[in-house]
């Protein structure tokens, strides 16, 4: 078989049909770069802190010593203290409050340290450079605190106030420190009168469970001096914060991929058997030079895989820089330092999309090989007799213009094509539905965590002191806040930890409200919010844990007492931490001896948050903290690859419909002539193009009204299971009639965009050249 | 009297250097004349047809039927002066394969707005002079070729346009069904209906038109009055 008439007839054709080339091409980008940024997501997905906690050698667990009577040898015998496998350290460490623009930032765990790098938990640089004076400091990426490059901060804990300015913002792993100096400044940072301290970071052989961790580090307390060892923080919780977000990502993150790998293989195969059967006649023409039909299979697989070919590898260029965006604040989100697309993804999503190109242009192409040269011509002429009659006798009875009609019964001819069209527009509309969904139950789950809208602001000491109800800390700040006009109301709450459960064994977080807290609208699964003294709401996590439910009575441990509750509500408060909240009445008032330590601050409306924070901040001066909403970066990706991904399926259904309606126009190029030549004006033509992929359009958002909220529903339920959590009702309850006929608009809207450049291109062709076209 | 057709020096060229399909042409063409357009194969008849269906604009020269000038009408002018003053029958018909012989008919009205009463009845009298009635509800696949040139020529005058024009008419018939189809068209220019038909056939022209134009290498190199039963207007 000589290649070089069949590499003409493929390269002819790739040339001289420019349009479809380009269609081809751009499906198979948008479909590759979706297939590409989807699996990364799902690679990402899969056990990024466990890779980058391997990287970044994390530390099982950072220990805070009292070090004023230890020496170093005796911090570094603990490095063979049975179990454990490596350890670093000491690392002089402080608490130090940091101010900076009018901010004061809650108390911070301050860590001196020569270098980023070390044995255990080396930090990412995430941009500037480590400290390399006395008077610079490095930022954790863990605050969420990013005052840029240069900024000057004040210590007003430390004797003298020391300025301190920011050269770096890095990452660990495990959270080791809320900021880093050099080891010589840690002792210039220290309160008046505060103890001398050091971090040691540990590796243990046996580090699963929180259980093995308690044990080992007790191991290595056994081995200082009584007292010495004051608390550590486990690479566990790290561990469940960040695989808590990506598990809860991963199943819509699987819908959409889903999703986009259905549509991608009805467009490609649409694209690509309508590119061959377009091309019957043109086949036909071949085989009677003398074209084989192994020649004629290999010009057409050629045809189409050369553009098939220059958009995967395009596409997998684009979805690899989609991806870097969405993987840097992935990796910011969950602090694992960098992340990238996996080699095994680069060549399985490409690898994929080509087999799929060569298998659907295979089965036309040898179907046309096998057809005889006159019955490929014949076939490649128009649409099979008698398809769609019925639907134009039917259309013209309608008191509709007679371009619409037409349009709308067109479709009919080619029921197949049609029913691919449908389905690819049904998924875009699908995904439309499902994203926008989606985005209304995250923004309301966002909100209920972050009661950015009824209690955007927070105050607090800004150390690690809490106070009794009624001191003068706790006086200060009502009389702060009430001297600010913007204040509407606001509650006292002390956050402490209880035990519950079997033997009071399980570990709760509890928020006490000194006061009426049901204002601060947390979401509410089942029941009300607690109406008394005795009364309590959990979040799922406890009642799963507890094996008890709403409605019945719960005993907790305040350390100094128990107290019973009854559970009148399942508050929506994720994670697979128990949690309740109540009044500080509840757990026993004042002789409860619990230390308030925020107010949750609500404001007027119209209120600036960002004034009312600087001008609270001025009033407290700089013993107290003030603060604004949080950022929410789980919710920020969520709504970033929402928003991404949505517009890849659409335009990929989009790119679909245009496929389909260019199909058409080519083939019916001799029918618009005509119109056009009976005095069908350009606006006409383009309207009746238009209306070809209304009804599909029509049905296909019919259909994914149901299945785009049934989805929404699935997807959202799965991904408050990964959170541990329930979801309120109106949480699920985000469509409304009149949104989900805007929503399902967008399928018109859709078929719309995809079929207006063929239709233009229809009503500008040339009516004479259209009238000699066969 | 002003004449319903004035081609004024046109030409038309499909590429810049290529030859000229049309070169240099003036021509008057007299309300309710019927003129045969004849020349060789390539000679450009159905050029100068296309120029003054609106189907295609001349590289040079003006056009202009009924007092307008259609060479320089945008495409959305020219597609209502199609649909309301010209009328076009084809060689192969172009029919619309998937719309019944009534809705082809129809087509033309429905687009210039007609109200769905009145091009229904316009229709049905078209189709009861054109005797093809009874197959209103038929799709052109299944009539003869004799059938649906009659349903073109219904489709051609729905709107009662000023000018019918032809392109090779009978070409695709056989001889008898040409005859009738010739007849049909005489009827037509004798009740008033201005015509340009483009013909190889010489006999046609001659016993069907009232005047004959020759074209040869796009150039009219013949003007000449017919013998036949053409009964316009002639200069």
């Amino acid at each position: 078989m000589s290649a070089r008439p069949v590499l003409r007839a493929a390269s002819g054709g790739v040339t001289r049909h420019r349009a479809q080339t380009f269609v081809i091409f751009m499906v198979l980008l948008v479909s590759t770069a979706s297939a590409t940024l989807g699996l990364a997501l799902l690679a990402a997905a899969d056990g990024p802190f466990d890779h980058a906690f391997a990287a970044q050698r994390g530390a099982d667990a950072a220990v805070a010593v009292s070090s004023a009577h230890l020496t170093t040898a005796q911090l570094a015998a603990t490095s063979r203290v049975s179990g454990v496998t490596a350890a670093a350290g000491p690392f002089s460490a402080t608490t130090a409050t940091l101010s900076s623009q009018g901010v004061t930032l809650p108390s911070s765990a301050v860590v001196g340290r020569s270098s980023p790098g070390g044995r255990l938990d080396e930090l990412t640089l995430v941009t500037g450079h480590w400290a390399q004076k006395p008077d610079q400091i490095v930022l954790s990426e863990g605050m969420g605190f990013f005052p840029g490059l240069g900024t000057k901060m004040t210590v007003p804990t430390a004797p003298g106030t020391p300025v301190l300015t920011v050269v770096g913002i890095a990452n660990s792993i495990t959270n080791t420190a809320d900021a880093w100096v050099l080891p010589g400044e840690i002792s210039a940072l220290r309160p008046a009168g505060a103890p001398v301290r050091a971090e040691m970071l540990y590796r243990f052989a046996s580090a699963g469970t929180a259980a093995q961790i308690r044990g080992d580090v007790a191991a290595v307390a056994a081995a200082l001096p009584a007292g010495a060892v004051g608390g550590f923080t486990s690479w566990l919780n790290a561990r469940q914060q960040a695989t808590g977000n990506s598990t809860i990502l991963a199943p819509f993150v699987e819908a959409f991929a889903l999703i986009g790998l259905f549509m991608s293989v009805l467009i490609v195969a649409n694209v690509v058997s309508g590119a061959v059967v377009a091309s019957y006649r043109r086949i036909g023409v071949l085989k009677s030079i003398g074209f084989s039909p192994a020649q004629v299979v290999v010009a057409y697989v050629a045809r189409v895989g050369a553009p098939a070919l220059a958009g995967c590898l395009v596409g997998l260029a684009a979805g690899n820089l989609l991806a870097i965006p969405v993987l840097h604040k992935s990796a910011a989100s969950f602090g694992v330092g960098q992340q990238q697309v996996p080699l095994w993804v680069n060549v399985l999503a490409p690898v994929v999309m080509c087999a799929l190109v060569a298998l659907t242009a295979f089965v036309p192409a040898l179907r046309a090989g096998r057809l005889s040269a006159v019955q490929a011509i014949a076939l490649g002429h128009a649409p099979r007799q008698g398809r769609g009659y019925a639907a134009h006798r039917i259309a013209s009875r309608f008191r509709l213009p007679r371009p619409v009609s037409i349009g709308l019964a067109a479709p009919f001819a080619r029921p197949a094509r049609t029913a691919g069209t449908l389905a690819a527009i049904m998924f875009g509309v699908t995904a439309v539905i499902f994203a926008v969904g989606l985005d209304s139950t995250l923004s309301r789950a966002e909100e209920g965590q972050r009661l950015a809208t009824t209690a955007p602001v927070q105050v607090g000491l800004a150390s690690d002191n809490a106070w009794q109800p009624g001191s003068r800390p706790g006086r200060a700040i009502t009389a702060a806040l009430r001297s600010q006009p913007g204040t509407l109301r606001y509650v006292a709450v002390a956050q402490t930890e209880l035990g519950a459960g079997g033997g009071l064994a399980l570990k709760v977080n509890a928020q006490a409200f000194d006061g009426n807290a049901g204002w601060l609208g947390y979401g509410l699964i089942s029941g009300h919010w607690y109406r008394g003294t005795g009364q309590a709401v959990v979040n799922t996590a406890y009642l799963d844990q507890t094996g008890l439910a709403v409605g019945d009575t719960t005993t907790v441990s305040t350390g100094t007492r128990s107290v019973t509750a009854r559970i009148v509500g399942e508050v929506f408060v994720p994670g697979n931490q128990p949690a309740l909240m109540t009044s500080v009445q509840t757990l026993g008032g004042t002789s409860a001896n619990l230390a308030l330590d925020q107010y949750d601050v609500g404001l007027k409306p119209g209120v600036s948050i960002d004034s009312y924070v600087g001008q609270l901040n001025s009033a407290l001066g700089a013993n107290y903290w003030v603060s604004g909403p949080g950022q929410g970066q789980f919710y920020l990706i969520a709504d970033s690859l929402i928003a991404m991904l949505t517009l890849m399926m659409a335009v990929v259904a989009g790119l679909g419909v245009l496929n389909t309606v260019l199909l058409a126009t080519r083939e019916r190029v001799h029918d618009l002539g005509v119109f056009k030549a009976v005095g069908m004006t350009p606006r006409q033509t383009i309207a009746m193009v238009l209306c070809w992929m209304v009804a599909p359009a029509v049905v296909a958002a019919v259909i994914a009204i149901p299945v785009g909220m049934a989805l929404h529903t699935a997807i959202a339920n799965a991904m408050a299971r990964a959170a541990y959590t329930g979801l309120p009702a109106s949480f699920l309850a985000v469509y409304r009639p009149a949104g989900i006929v805007l929503l399902a608009l967008s399928g018109l809207v859709i078929a719309a965009a995809g079929a207006f450049l063929p239709a233009s291109w229809a009503a500008r062709s040339k009516t004479a050249t259209a009238l000699r076209a066969e | 009297m002003d004449a319903l057709i004035q081609l004024s020096d046109v030409s038309k060229q499909y590429d810049k250097d290529g030859a000229f399909a049309v070169e240099d042409v003036s021509l008057q063409v007299a309300p309710g004349e019927s003129v045969a357009v004849m020349g060789p194969s390539g000679s450009g008849k159905s050029t100068l047809l296309n120029l003054i269906a609106g189907l295609d604009r001349p590289t040079a020269g003006t056009v202009t039927v009924a007092g307008q000038r259609i060479d320089s009408l945008s495409e959305t002018s020219l597609a209502k002066y199609r649909r309301q003053r010209v009328g076009m029958i084809f060689q192969f018909f172009n029919l619309l394969d998937d719309l019944t012989v009534a809705d082809n008919v129809l087509l033309p009205a429905q687009l210039a707005g007609l109200s769905r009463a009145a091009a229904r009845r316009r229709a049905g009298e078209l189709l009861d002079r054109l005797k093809i009635s009874q197959h209103r509800q038929a799709y052109p696949a299944r009539l003869s070729g004799g059938e649906r040139q009659r349903v073109a020529i219904a489709r051609a005058l729905v709107n009662s346009p000023e000018l019918l024009l032809a392109d090779e008419p009978t070409g695709a018939l056989d001889s008898v069904t040409g005859e009738e189809i010739g007849e049909l068209l005489l009827e037509l220019n004798q009740a008033g209906q201005s015509m340009i038909m483009v013909t190889h056939n010489a006999d046609l022209a001659v016993r069907y038109a009232s005047r004959t134009i020759q074209i040869v290498d796009g150039r009219l190199v013949g003007d000449e009055v017919s013998s036949g039963a053409g009964t316009g207007w002639q200069s």
